[in-house]
């Protein structure tokens, strides 16, 4: 009796010692619009699933558990910055769709990578993250007219009092709103756009 | 009697302590270049520099400095940090921020950026390049549960050093009027006689100090 009291008890205590190591982390913030010329065109956007719910899940043993949800975050930047950048932009759910006549060029952003370092790993005392977006463009009828990577980087000294979920919290605000400052700055530039946007003009 | 005297010994030895707290020794050197012209109405503001791989200016450096130089003598309008960049989202991002006074210009050519200038009225731009870190510690601390209680045990010390440099733009003129530099050294302790006591320098908050008001004289002063 006494020895199956213990082994209960000692799966309590492990159950709760391996609950408390995971942590989850939603990420919260707020994006300024960014202060740029319009685009005279319209812009699909296709957000699919994978980019709408896109969670980091922390598979590597050596390292804390860690469950870091962006899918939100990144969208409520991408709903931000891309309607300054252009005149008009509807969401899209397939490039396809015979509805989509009016739309000039269709963006589909995609998150390759995200990888983060805490202060213990760095010896530098800070949080850091990397996001990796692969961007495509098509034209309006659906060929693709431009793929590259965005990365975006992200970096937040550890505070006093300050707990390690808010941290990393906001060194992931910190690197998508260096994602919005990259597709804001450099989209016109991408070579291939740059030569659609000279042909496209007169518009 | 016994017993009083230690008490008073103790109560001594922390007042001792206490006394000798946050010594800090604070460098400040300035350099103007031309007189600044602030008029009535004009702000300035003040951004951290964070383009280094290996650390950050401190966002809270930046407030303090801010708080310290729109209060009491000879205030200043002082737009606060985050305002202005989130304004002119994403010119003054980490790895977009102007490096050099001409890179200005490139901004300035497109008007809605220009506009957002001339709303906030800015005249300097101060840029606060530079981070507080644990240069040296030592000692040791054990604490550990017994009968009577949790104690605490041991001795912990560790030094400190801020390295701030203050870049001064000015916006309307398009040039740096100088640079003013704060350095900051101070070491704390911690001992442990049953509850530890952290007797702590405050070697960031007096960087900030030495830093805001040898910016005050720099903005209230003319050519120095």
């Amino acid at each position: 009796m006494i020895i199956n009291s213990l082994k209960l008890l000692i799966f309590i205590v492990t159950l709760v010692i391996f609950t408390g190591c995971k942590s989850t982390l939603t990420v919260k913030g707020q994006f300024p619009t960014p202060v740029v010329n319009k685009l005279p065109y319209t812009l699909g956007v296709i957000y699919d699933s994978d980019f709408r719910d896109y969670q980091y899940t922390e598979k590597d043993t050596k390292r804390d558990e860690w469950e870091i949800e962006v899918g939100e975050a990144q969208l409520k930047l991408f709903n931000t910055v891309l309607p300054a950048m252009f005149t008009d932009v509807v969401s899209v759910t397939d490039i396809k769709n015979k509805q989509n006549y009016s739309i000039d060029i269709f963006f589909k952003p995609h998150v390759d990578e995200l990888q983060y370092n805490v202060p213990a790993e760095t010896k530098l005392n800070m949080f850091e993250v990397w996001i990796k977006y692969n961007m495509k463009v098509y034209d309006n009828a659906g060929l693709l007219l431009a793929d590259w990577i965005l990365t975006a980087y992200g970096k937040t000294p550890t505070s006093f009092m300050q707990s390690q979920e808010s941290a990393l919290n906001e060194a992931m605000v910190i690197a998508l709103r260096d994602a919005g400052a990259g597709l804001t700055l450099k989209f016109s530039h991408i070579p291939e756009i740059h030569n659609w946007l000279k042909k496209h003009a007169n518009k | 009697m016994m017993i009083k005297l230690s008490f008073k010994c103790v109560l001594s030895l922390i007042y001792i302590l206490v006394v000798l707290a946050g010594c800090t020794t604070v460098t400040i050197e300035e350099i103007q270049h031309s007189a600044t012209e602030l008029v009535e109405g004009e702000s300035i503001v003040i951004i951290g520099r964070r383009t280094s791989s290996d650390y950050e200016t401190e966002p809270e450096l930046i407030s303090c400095i801010g708080k310290i130089l729109a209060k009491g003598k000879n205030q200043l309008n002082v737009i606060p940090e985050q305002t202005f960049v989130d304004n002119l989202y994403p010119w003054f991002e980490p790895r977009t921020a102007p490096l050099r006074v001409r890179d200005l210009q490139r901004l300035l050519t497109y008007d809605a950026v220009s506009q957002k200038f001339s709303d906030f009225n800015v005249h300097y731009i101060v840029w606060v390049d530079g981070n507080t870190e644990t240069t040296r510690s030592s000692g040791s601390i054990t604490c550990s549960l017994g009968g009577g209680g949790l104690g605490c045990f041991g001795f912990g010390t560790w030094d400190k050093k801020a390295e701030y440099e203050a870049s001064i733009w000015d916006y309307k003129n398009k040039k740096l009027i100088g640079k003013i530099s704060s350095e900051a050294d101070g070491t704390s302790y911690m001992p442990a006689v049953v509850i530890p006591i952290p007797i702590i320098a405050q070697v960031q908050a007096d960087a900030c100090k030495g830093m805001a008001v040898q910016l005050k004289h720099f903005f209230n002063n003319t050519q120095g």
